[in-house]
């Protein structure tokens, strides 16, 4: 009796230990066998490069370059002392600095923890060798976008920045991981998925000391696709040096197809200040700059009233809807009368007796608000329309905008007040409420140098091996001689000693434009010039858009005579 | 030997399975150290099994009575040897537990559950019909208190809390007042917060680490968490032998002695492990066995002894691998590397077989 209080003591503590290994074994096989991988498996990730970008002659633009970090190995780390020491000497680091990051390291022991960035190459290998005598530390290697250009294109390219923890929670299945760069802007955005290398890894067996022990498998990376541009880097930087330290933009295309061949901005930035991963003074001087606003794209995403430009649609209205004649006279007598109000000619002292050829020529306002007038703001509204304004032109970069181009269900919708003839007379010389992009206006010039037909721009013309973009242009509706017309008022704009745009004419070769003077509520007018050439047979259009840059005959024709000159001499005129 | 026919053969085979799994798990355990084959901890142990198979053969040829003639000299050079250990032994991870005889590491603690064993047995056999007294427990208590005290002193808490179940044990089977019995144990438990104050404090972190392995995952944790990893991944089948990675690896510390179960759990999978747990079981069951058919309180009291000592030794280490029971450094009998223990359980085990081959059965 008394035995059997032993035995039964014993045999119960045999069954719970039985139902603890079986709990442990059987039960929690999975979570154990998780964590046991987790302990001896490491995936060393191999970067799977990025795609590189090339101008239409193939000259890489955008690269990869390899990076070197110095990182600290903590468990390996031995003389603390002589780590700081070297470290500081070599990398002009403080010794607080170093202090801290090896703080941070503590925490990872095994694994290399950086200590500084993206130091200099021959920094690297001096540590290299250095880090024989010098435990714990170690020299890592990293693929970073490397903009060869550097201020220029950045628009187009865009920039990357580190991905934030609400996309990583819905990019992860993508095989995006914390600290990888994602495209905020421009190309590196719009063609992230394309750009993008699939990462591979090597996938070691480590001991408990974090040392490798052997290989299980290496999943090789995918490269990323390269991209091939219609941008000419030659005439791109061309652009860049004409607008100088101007604020505005420069969009030069290929009318017949709407080839991008140049696409500036000003004020611009340096997209490498954006690959570093923590913030640094010159990126938040980017970012904090309201007044310059370098990283906004002023060719797509600018909105600015055209002025004068304009006066193509108000010309194609007024002649579509025959209500006057390319021969139909107004008197200009320097001012305008419209009940009780007045509106002036920009010229004072008035242009006198004025056909469309001598309107366009001395851009007369006048001229321009009776025509307008006569065909009227639905007309006006509708040929804005069909030139492209109003609407993105769904260039393949993002965060263009639409514009404005006004009418009677706009203001009553938008102002709740109906359409005052007075408003009809300002938007006939691109004034009022009208507000467009500066590539919207390359369109519009591209309809006039090619036959009537709008082409959508584009920046992209290969991917990878695979051509895109296989461009229809679309006739907008005009009559041949409507479109022959309005060319030949702008080749007298340009061609004529009288003409606002004659600062425009290069050596050799016919151009044919219109300049624009801006008035906007902010202060000095914007200055605009937009034109095509050769006049006969036209290869290139262009916009150059002066930020509150006075009159469109001077700066900004001066600058399009040099763009013009310029690709004359790459052989695209 | 007067009866071959209660030889108990069965027994014997048992433990030398138990020692060649052990054996095994030792040469996986250590093989990642490279070590030439006649310095392994492999053979060491083959040698050790060597000494202790003689020793079999001493402990089998003699009568227990004899051994329970001479179990208060035993007991009192134990008692010597562990005061002695005190003074001149070796600190081995922080405690001091043995001293070398010619080059040979000497640990009496191991010894000195089986000088209980036979102390008490001799004790309780001689006074069996007065047991019953409170008085009689007076000298038991004490036989059971010194060494206690200076095996908590070395400090060596898992070997002097395992002196308790088994001073139980016998207790119970000579006949005690069992109520006596459960105001010791009342008492006992009263006097743990007390107990707690004297306590080194590397002994109440493993307390605390039990409770909560992961208050220090890196420090004390570590040991706990890796073993459960160890033996939790070994599923049903393990990893196989030389193959688990938690032992290969180097994850496991003290892996070829105290916490030696958890490879024998990763690389054998549970229906290894289950099967060692059923071989101790089927120790205890035939110690508890030959008890029942003993009818002199000397066997009886010794096998009781002997099967409590085992089982419960074994139960309290496989426990601690899975986190079950707090860590406290005791060793996996026959399994765990170390002269000592494997040749105090080798002995346990021949006294067994000696109780039942020579028992008085009326």
């Amino acid at each position: 009796m008394r035995d059997r209080i032993v035995i039964l003591t014993v045999t119960a503590l045999f069954i719970l230990l039985f139902a603890g290994l079986f709990y442990n074994q059987v039960v929690r096989f999975g979570y154990y066998s998780r964590m046991s991988k987790n302990n001896s498996i490491r995936v060393i990730p191999i970067d799977g490069p990025r795609g590189n970008i090339y101008d239409r002659n193939g000259v890489k633009l955008v690269s990869n370059r390899l990076s070197f970090d110095a990182a600290v190995v903590y468990q390996e780390l031995k003389n603390k002392q002589k780590f700081v020491h070297i470290l500081s000497e070599s990398l002009n680091m403080s010794g607080r600095d170093i202090m801290r990051a090896l703080e941070k390291a503590r925490a990872r022991p095994y694994a290399p923890v950086t200590v500084l960035e993206d130091i200099d190459k021959t920094k690297a290998i001096m540590l290299e060798e250095a880090s024989f005598d010098v435990e714990g530390l170690a020299i890592e290697t990293r693929s970073k976008r490397n903009y060869i250009y550097g201020n220029t294109g950045s628009h187009i390219f865009g920039y990357m920045s580190e991905i934030t923890d609400k996309e990583l929670d819905d990019l992860r299945d993508y095989g995006y991981r914390m600290g990888d760069l994602v495209g905020r802007a421009g190309l590196e955005k719009q063609y992230e998925t394309y750009l993008r290398g699939v990462d591979g890894g090597t996938q070691i067996e480590v001991d408990s000391r974090g040392r490798e022990t052997r290989v299980i498998g290496v999943k090789e990376p995918m490269n990323g696709r390269d991209l091939y541009l219609t941008i000419d880097i030659a005439l791109q930087s061309a652009c860049d040096k004409l607008l100088g330290e101007r604020k505005g933009a420069i969009c030069v295309m290929n009318p017949n197809t709407g080839e991008v061949l140049a696409l500036a901005s000003h004020p611009s930035f340096d997209p490498n200040v954006f690959v570093v991963p923590k913030s640094s003074e010159d990126r938040t001087a980017l970012i904090k700059d309201r007044v310059g606003r370098p990283l906004s794209n002023r060719a797509i995403s600018g909105l600015y009233p055209p002025g004068s430009v304009f006066k193509v649609v108000t010309a194609s209205a007024a002649l579509e809807e025959k209500k006057i004649t390319p021969n139909t006279r107004f008197f200009c007598s320097g001012t305008y009368r419209l009940g009780k109000a007045e509106f002036d000619c920009w010229k004072s002292e008035g242009h006198g007796s004025q056909n469309m050829t001598e309107g366009f020529m001395n851009s007369c306002d006048v001229y321009f608000y009776s025509i307008g007038r006569a065909a009227g703001v639905d007309a006006v509204e509708r040929y804005a329309k069909l030139y492209g304004f109003g609407r993105a032109t769904s260039i393949d970069i993002p965060d263009e905008v639409n514009g404005l181009a006004p009418g009677r269900e706009w203001k009553k919708h938008a102002r709740h007040s109906s359409w005052f003839e007075g408003d009809t007379v300002n938007y006939s010389i691109g004034q009022g409420y009208l507000l467009v992009t500066p590539i919207q206006v390359a369109v519009m010039m591209s309809v006039i140098a090619n036959d009537g037909n709008l082409v959508k721009p584009y920046l992209v013309r290969r991917i990878g091996d695979v051509s895109i973009h296989v461009n229809r242009p679309k006739h907008i509706g005009l009559d041949q001689r409507t479109v022959s017309v309005i060319g030949e008022g702008m080749y007298e704009v340009v061609n004529n000693v009288n003409g606002t745009g004659k600062k425009a004419k290069p050596e050799g070769v016919v151009v044919s434009g219109k300049t624009g003077t801006a008035e906007n509520p902010h202060g000095r007018t914007h200055a605009w010039f937009s034109g095509f050439a050769p006049y006969r047979n036209p290869k290139i259009c262009l916009v150059v858009f002066l930020e509150h840059g006075g009159k469109g005959g001077v700066a900004p024709s001066e600058i399009a005579r040099g763009i013009f000159e310029e690709a004359r001499k790459k052989g695209y005129l | 030997m007067k009866k071959r026919k209660d030889f108990d053969y069965l027994l014997l085979i048992v433990m030398f399975i138990i020692f060649a799994i052990g054996a095994a798990t030792i040469y996986s355990a250590t093989k990642s150290r490279n070590l030439p084959l006649e310095e392994s901890f492999f053979v060491k142990q083959l040698n050790w099994m060597g000494i202790g198979i003689a020793l079999l053969v001493v402990t089998i040829s003699i009568s227990y009575q004899r051994f329970i003639d001479v179990a208060y000299i035993l007991y009192g050079i134990n008692v010597l040897l562990l005061v002695a250990v005190l003074i001149v032994g070796h600190a081995r991870l922080g405690a001091q537990r043995w001293f070398s005889i010619g080059g040979f590491a000497f640990q009496p603690s191991e010894f000195i559950k089986l000088s209980l064993v036979l102390a008490l047995a001799n004790y309780v056999a001689s006074k069996k019909d007065s047991m019953k007294e409170m008085k009689s427990l007076i000298v038991p208590v004490m036989l059971l208190a010194i060494p206690f005290v200076l095996v908590i002193l070395q400090p060596d808490l898992g070997t002097a809390l395992l002196l308790v179940p088994i001073f139980f044990a016998i207790m119970v089977v000579s006949g005690a007042r069992l109520k006596y019995l459960g105001i010791m144990i009342l008492t006992g438990l009263a006097g743990l917060p007390v107990f707690w104050h004297f306590l080194r404090d590397y002994q109440k972190q493993r307390l605390m680490v039990f409770v909560n392995p992961n208050i220090d995952p890196l420090g004390a944790g570590y040991t706990i968490i890796q073993s459960k990893i160890a033996v939790g991944s070994g599923g049903l089948f393990g990893k196989g032998w030389l193959n688990g990675t938690q032992n290969q690896l180097n994850f496991l510390p003290e892996r070829h002695t105290d916490f030696i179960f958890s490879i024998v759990g990763e690389e054998w999978g549970f229906l290894g492990a289950a099967a060692l747990v059923l071989m101790y079981f089927f120790i205890a069951k035939r110690a508890f066995n030959i008890a029942a058919l003993t009818s002199d309180l000397y066997g009886k009291a010794i096998a009781s002894g002997i099967g409590v000592m085992i089982s419960l030794q074994s139960v309290i280490n496989i426990s601690m691998t899975i986190g079950l029971m707090p860590v406290v450094g005791i060793p996996l009998p026959l399994v765990s590397y170390g002269g000592s223990s494997l040749i105090a359980t080798v002995i346990a085990i021949g006294l067994l077989i000696n109780v039942g081959i020579r028992r008085s059965t009326f």
